[in-house]
Parts: C-alpha cells; structure tokens; sequence
C-alpha cells in the first residue's frame, strides 16, 4: 500500500431528512444522529451537570464552614453530598469521557460515522433523561440520601423511605443502559471502522484507552444494573435480596456494587490517560515514550480491575483472610498505573515543551494523580484503612484521584481539543487564570482534607463539635471550594465568550499527530473526504512530514529518537 | 498429648506419579529422536514441578488437612504444568507427528471454545463438592491409580487450554488480542468459581470438614491446633481466594506475554486491513498526488458548538 490514500466511504443518510445548514435551529441538535454533535451535547450535559453538583457541595461546604453550624438541616445536608457524588460521577465524568469518545474516535481511525449512529443517539438521550429523572426526586418527595454507592442497609425502605432512593434506581438503570449502547457502538466503530491500514498497534492511545474502557463497561455495568433492579424490587415489592431480617444480604450489595464500581474507577481514568498520551506527545514534540508500555499497562489495568474490588470493603468483617489477599493485590495495581506516570515523564523528557494550558493541566495531573495514587496505596494497608475509612483522609483520595485525574483529564482534553470542536480559539490568557485559579482552589480544598480525615473528622456528617483545628481547616477547604466554583465560572465565561467572537481556529492549530486534525475546525459532516495513509501511530505528522516519518524509523515510535 | 509427625518428612510418591513422570519424560525423547531440543527446560521444568506438588509436604497437606494447600496443587498442575508441556515440546518433530500434531491444532483452532472450555471447565467439574470429596476415595488403592485420576485430567486439560495459544503450530495461534480475551474470560470463570468457594458455608467440602482424617487429628482444620491455626472456614476462603486473585496473577501474566508478544512482532508483515465498510461504497486506494485534504477553517458548513 505504499503511498496510497484511501477514500473514505460517507454514510449513508447522516441526518435523516434534516440539512446540517436547516434553519431549526434546536430541533436539528435533538434529532441529530451525528457523533459530533452528539458529543458536544455529551459534553453540554456533563458542563450543566457539574455546575449543579458543584452548587450542591458548594451548599455543603458553606455548613461544613465553621463548628456546630445549622445552616442546612441534617436531612438536606445528606440529599445534598449524595447528588453531589452521584451526579459527578455518573452525569458529569462519564458524560463528558463519552462525549469526547463519541467525537474523536472516529476522526481519529479515519471513520466519518460511529457504527450505530440512532443508537448513538438514544445513548446520549437515556443518560440526560437518566439525570433528569433523578433530579426530578428534589420535587418528588425527596432526593437520594444515602451516599452516591448507597449502602444497605441505608437504602432500605424503612431507613430512607422517601421515593429518593427509588429515582436513584430508576435513574441510573437508564444511564447504565445508555452508557452500555455507547460502549456497544465503541467497540463495534472501533473493532470495525478503523480506516484500512490502521492496525491495532497504529491506533492513538486515547482510541485503545476508550477501546478498553468500553470493555470495562461491558464487563461491570451488568452489576450494577442488576444490583439497582434488585433494590427497586426490595423496595416496591418487598424483596428481600438486601433486607437482613428478611434473609437477604447487606454485604451483598456491597459486592455488587463494587464489583462495578471498581472496574467503574478505572472507566473514570482510563479515557484520561488516554487524553494525557496525546498531549505529552504534541506538547512534547516527540512520540509518546513507551507506547506499547502505555497500552500493555492500559490492559492490565483493565484486567486487574475485576481482583481488586474486595479492597473498597476492606473495613467489612470479611477477615483477616480474603483481607490480606486484596490488600496484597491492591498494592500490585499501583505497578501498571506507575508504568504510565514514568512514560509520560519520559515523553517529556528531552522533548521542546509547550506550555500551552492543555498541557498545564497535563503536568498538574502527574502531581495530583500521583498524590491520590499513594494515599490510595496506603489505604491498601489494611490496619490504615480500618483507622481511616469513613473519615475525610478518604474523600481527599477520592478527589485527588477523580478531579486530579479524570477532570484534569477533561480539562487537558477540552483545552487541547475545543480548537478543532468550535472553530474557535479560547483566551489563552483567561485560560491560564483558568488553570491556576482550579489547581489553587483544587488543592485548598482537598489536601488540608488529609489532615482532617487524619485527626478523625468522619465524612458525611453535616456538622461536626469545635476540636482543635477543625474549624480552620473546613473554612481553609470552604474557601478553596469557592476558588474553585469561580474558576468553573469564569470557564463557562471563557467558553460562550469563544464561540461566539473567539478568533477562528485553524485546522491544526498544534501541529498534531493525529487523524481529527487533518479535517477542518469544526470539522464538515462528511468527517473525510479521504484520510493519508496511516503507517505509524502518528499518520498525520507522517503526511505533514513525509522525509521524517515514523514508519521510516522503526524505532522512532518506541521513543528512542528523541524529538 | 499426640504429637504429629513433621510435615516436611512427608514426601509420597505413588507408583503411579513416577510412571506417569518416566512416560512422560520417555514421550519427550521419543518425539525428539532421542535429542535434547530448544525449550526442552519448560518441559523439564513442568515435569519436575508435577513432581514436586504430587509428592511434596505440600501435597500430603493438601490431600490430609488443607484446602488451600490442594488448591496451590491444583493450579500449578493446571495453570503452570500443561502449559509448559506444551511450550516445551520439541520444536523440530518427525514428519508424521509433525503432521497430526498441525492438523490437531488447525482443528482446534475451529474449536476454540473447547479448549477454553477444558481449561475452565475442568476447574468448576473438579470443585463440585460431591465429585470434590469422591476425588480423594481411592487414595489407598493399589499404586495410587485413581488419586492420579484428577491429575492426569488436569494436565491434559491445562495442555489442551494453552494450545490454542502456544501450541506447536504457529499458523494455528489465535491472534494475540484475541488471546488476551481467550485469558480473560477464562479468568472471570475462575475469578466466579474462587469467589463461591470464598463465600460458601464453611462446610461444603465434606472431606476438609471431617476431622480427625487419615489418623492425623491434629492437622485437621477444625482443630485449633494445628501448625497454622487455620480454622476450617478461613482455610476455605485462602482456597477460594487463592482461586480467585493469584489465580488472576497467572492469567494476567499470559496476557502481558502476548501484548508483548504482539507489540514486538515483526513490524514490516501487516496483518490483513479491516474489512470494508458494509454497504457503504468501495474503498478505492488512491496515489498521494490525488491527496484531497480538506483546507483550514472557513470550508463548508462546519458540526461546530454554534
């Protein structure tokens, strides 16, 4: 195939009986089949969801301020902190990983449609209606408050007997179910559609990490599903699956639920990585260091995410026995993700960086991921775990490990990617008070955390008794918890200002790598009209620079050559 | 008070082990022609190995007191000694071996399921507590025979499970990807079957839970005397969970064999493309002068956030 290009097949009715330039406005977005814009209302949703969970934990932190405060009643305190967790996760992180899954996978393998594009559709619309119906609880009687993994006992009727638990369920099947079809339809695009000559070893890593993500769905969301039917028939038909005195099991639900919510932590990370390998390696100017590592550990972390979930239960009773063997695996699922963290250290290295706020993000990552990824080994240890589970040592980890991983992640990813998604150019100088503005407030609020987690301020309590420097630290995280709500403002800002008069984004304003940046900004409906060949992992830096392909060095692409 | 005997003077070997050990190490050199070949250490390695956990203090514990201890047995025969027999046979065989071995493996490789089957299969069939507590009926029996029963089973069903991976026949591998899934889902078998055991009563397995067995009282589980001070349900769940996460280990290390194995592949040989999209017109190879690229912004109607 030497030197050949390769037309790309259009499909076939891209927008049933709606023209791209029709004039109706809204109704050609909801009936949009297209993965383009159905990824950018992905990301829409995710955006409105988070500023809704974070005005949630904003009310929260605002009672958490000062000692004994009664600003929000106990009732209200827990609705508020269960929305905030559930939404976050399940209406903002997945949403926006999917959103942008949705949209550049195929630019990325040469494709010009997902494989299923009215099932595409219908996912995007199961999740929104899956997050509306659980906000429609608030008017229904009552929201979820038992805690976003929502624990039996708790979630029993005659704990939590308003119908809030029972949207919780309703709710999260519908996105489960519309979160499955995405998988499906990323499998089955990335399996089939790849633009013939793109081998599995060619393909960019953020397309091998959703590959594996949409396994890990596959895999772990049946869990969950099943677990959340089985508590609506607990709790509508007096099952007992959950109910003790009734002969069920509470563990049970436990084992349900992490048995998805592990795989479901890696869901969150692995899309991540995958955006931080591009970045490194454009903002780096060199290939992606280690690429066969960075994959080789993307799968192992994708296996060992089905060992290890026991250790999320560490503080149950099981026993010294099935203890040690998780504490033991759990620490072995730190090698992988290490793997990684040295590969993007490598790409950088050597490379001419560019400090573009993309890449900002990128680099607080490797900072902030790395400190949620030891606090998390230490919780491995099971003596450590058993002193500091339920405390606030836990809800730092948690946020280190989701906001400095996977919204870095989203952040890198938006600032890196919006060019090529609007045609416009953000303000790279509100950006980069942006960037510091987040990472300032992100680390005010959560490191001082630790040390309250560490002096025994249990989580998910709505006030807490006036101890020594447990005022000054919750007003210190308050405070950072307000910088950060800023920042987010000032992006929602810098966002509507850009698409509206931001100055217009060439095709490839960074002098990519990859496939999506060899079409325009926005890119047309037809993706491709036809893409150069692809010999490397790095197509379009080839046909952009035909005497210094990687296919002409074979061992450019291990990173071995330097720029 | 009784004082049991040490565990580490109880090496067993039944007549039975050493013939199927001496067939085996005979069949490697009757396949070889009497040399020594390549990788002929993996199959020494598997045969010793067998030996090793069929009459070692680890076995007797296994067979007399310990659960978890039958458990490590079983997963290095099945998991660790088929495979290396097969990755160890000799690469350069007689023709009509060479022949019927090449046409077993293309077989087999229309049949993948079965193999994946033997390898799963054999451990759920094997842990069903009544064929569990029947594998250890004859163990007094002339030469040992039917204790050698599970064994042989689980070697063959360990050699047949690799085959499609790392069987003689290189043509007849399935793609390393696809091994990877082949691995994976053969481990959340045994992840399932580790996890039931973990969980189950404490007395499912009959065998373990009667105590007193073989005349050695004190290395009955359920007495809180014996040598580690595991009780009959925490010896349980150490079998089960050494189903179930090392177990995992082995799998995972297979699987990173063949990332590897698929990442160093000789970069210049391509496999076949991805099929053309169905139904959606033909994929015409063009020259790069024909190279339309679409130009910078300002082309056509954009999919953009307007």
């Amino acid at each position: 195939m030497a030197n050949t290009t390769v037309l790309v097949p259009e499909p076939a009715r891209p927008l049933p009986g709606l023209s791209i330039n029709s004039s109706q406005g809204l109704l050609q977005w909801i009936s949009s089949v297209d993965h383009k814009q159905l990824g950018i209302m992905y990301l829409w949703m995710a955006l409105l969801f988070m500023l809704v969970g974070g005005l949630e934990i904003l009310l929260v932190r605002v009672q958490l301020a000062v000692p004994r405060n009664t600003f929000l009643s106990p009732e209200a305190y827990n609705q508020l902190f269960t929305m905030h967790g559930t939404t976050m996760i399940f209406f903002v992180a997945m949403p926006a990983l999917f959103g942008f899954g949705i949209y550049f996978v195929p630019l990325m393998i040469g494709a010009n449609e997902m494989a299923f594009p009215r099932l595409n559709a219908l996912s995007l619309w199961l999740t929104l209606f899956g997050g509306s119906l659980m906000y429609f609880s608030f008017l229904a009687g009552g929201a979820p408050d038992a805690g976003w993994f929502n624990y039996a006992p708790l979630n029993q009727f005659n704990y939590s007997s308003s119908p809030g638990v029972d949207y919780y369920c309703a709710g999260l099947l519908l996105a489960g179910i519309g979160t499955i079809t995405a998988s499906i339809n990323l499998v089955v695009t990335i399996l089939r559609y790849r633009i013939p000559g793109m081998r599995f070893k060619d393909m960019p890593v953020f397309v091998w990490m959703m590959l594996l993500t949409a396994c890990l769905v596959l895999a772990s969301f049946p869990a969950l599903n099943a677990a959340l039917a089985m508590l609506l028939l607990d709790r509508q038909l007096h099952a007992h699956f959950f109910d003790v005195t009734g002969g069920g099991s509470a563990v049970l639900w436990q084992h349900l639920f992490w048995l998805f919510g592990h795989p479901e932590v890696y869901v969150l990370i692995l899309p991540a990585f995958g955006i931080f390998s591009e970045i490194f390696a454009v903002f780096s100017r060199k290939p992606v260091f280690g690429y066969a590592f960075i994959v080789g550990s993307g799968i192992a972390i994708a296996l060992l995410a089905f060992g290890v979930w026991v250790h999320h239960m560490l503080a149950v009773g099981l026993g010294n026995t099935v203890n040690g063997f998780f504490s033991a695996s759990s620490m072995l699922i730190g090698i992988p993700t290490g793997i990684k963290i040295f590969n993007w250290l490598a790409t950088m290295h050597g490379g001419s960086l560019r400090f573009t706020v993309a890449m900002r993000f990128a680099i607080a990552f490797l900072v902030e991921f790395t400190i949620g990824g030891l606090s998390g080994i230490a919780f491995a240890i099971v003596p450590i775990d058993l002193q500091l589970t339920d405390t606030y040592f836990v809800v730092a980890h948690i946020h280190y490990v989701f906001i400095g991983g996977t919204l870095f992640g989203l952040f890198a990813g938006l600032f890196y990617w919006f060019p090529k998604m609007s045609g416009r150019l953000l303000d790279e100088r509100l950006s980069k008070w942006f960037f510091w503005l987040f990472v300032v407030g992100f680390n005010g609020t959560f490191l001082v955390q630790h040390v309250l987690g560490t002096l025994g301020m249990p989580r998910r309590v709505y006030t807490y008794p006036d101890l020594p420097g447990w005022g000054l630290l919750n007003m210190i995280s308050t405070a950072g918890g307000f910088l950060m709500g800023a920042a987010t403002l000032l992006l929602v800002y810098m966002l509507v200002t850009a698409i509206r008069r931001g100055p217009l984004a060439p095709a490839d304003p960074w002098d990519a790598y990859t496939l999506e940046w060899a079409t325009t900004s926005p890119p047309t409906l037809q993706n491709f009209d036809r893409v150069p060949p692809v010999r490397s992992a790095r197509p379009w830096r080839d046909h952009k620079r035909p005497d210094d392909a990687d296919h002409l060095k074979p061992g450019k692409k291990k990173g071995v050559h330097g720029k | 008070m009784h004082s049991p005997p040490s565990i580490w003077a109880q090496w067993h070997a039944s007549p039975a082990l050493l013939l199927l050990v001496a067939g085996l190490a005979a069949a490697y050199f009757g396949l070889s022609g009497g040399r020594w070949q390549a990788r002929g250490g993996l199959y020494f390695t598997a045969l010793g190995l067998l030996a090793l956990v069929e009459a070692s203090p680890l076995h007797y514990l296994g067979m007399h007191a310990l659960f978890s201890a039958h458990m490590v047995v079983h997963i290095v025969v099945l998991l660790l000694c088929g495979p290396l027999l097969v990755l160890g046979l000799p690469p350069a065989l007689p023709s009509t071996v060479a022949r019927r071995l090449a046409r077993f493996s293309g077989w087999l490789r229309g049949h993948t399921w079965l193999a994946w089957l033997a390898g799963v299969g054999i451990m759920w069939g094997l842990h069903v507590p009544a064929v569990f507590d029947a594998s250890f009926g004859g163990l007094d029996a002339a030469f040992g025979l039917p204790a050698l029963l599970p064994v042989v089973a689980m070697l063959l069903a360990g050699a047949l499970f690799s085959w499609p991976l790392v069987g003689p026949t290189a043509e007849a591998h399935l793609h390393p990807l696809a091994g990877v899934v082949y691995l994976f889902s053969a481990c959340v078998g045994c992840s399932l079957l580790g996890l039931l055991i973990t969980f189950a009563p404490a007395d499912t397995y009959q065998h373990y839970a009667r105590a007193g067995w073989c005349g050695t009282p004190s290395l009955a589980p359920d007495f809180a005397s014996n040598p580690w001070g595991l009780s009959l349900a925490d010896d349980q769940q150490a079998a089960g969970l050494i189903m179930w996460v090392p177990c995992c280990f082995i799998y995972l290390g297979g699987c990173m064999y063949l990332v590897a194995k698929y990442f160093m592949a000789d970069e210049g040989v391509a496999p076949p493309p991805a099929p053309p999209l169905r139904g959606r017109g033909a994929i015409r190879p063009l020259t790069l002068a024909s190279v339309r690229l679409p130009s910078p912004a300002g082309e056509g109607p954009g999919v953009g956030l307007h």
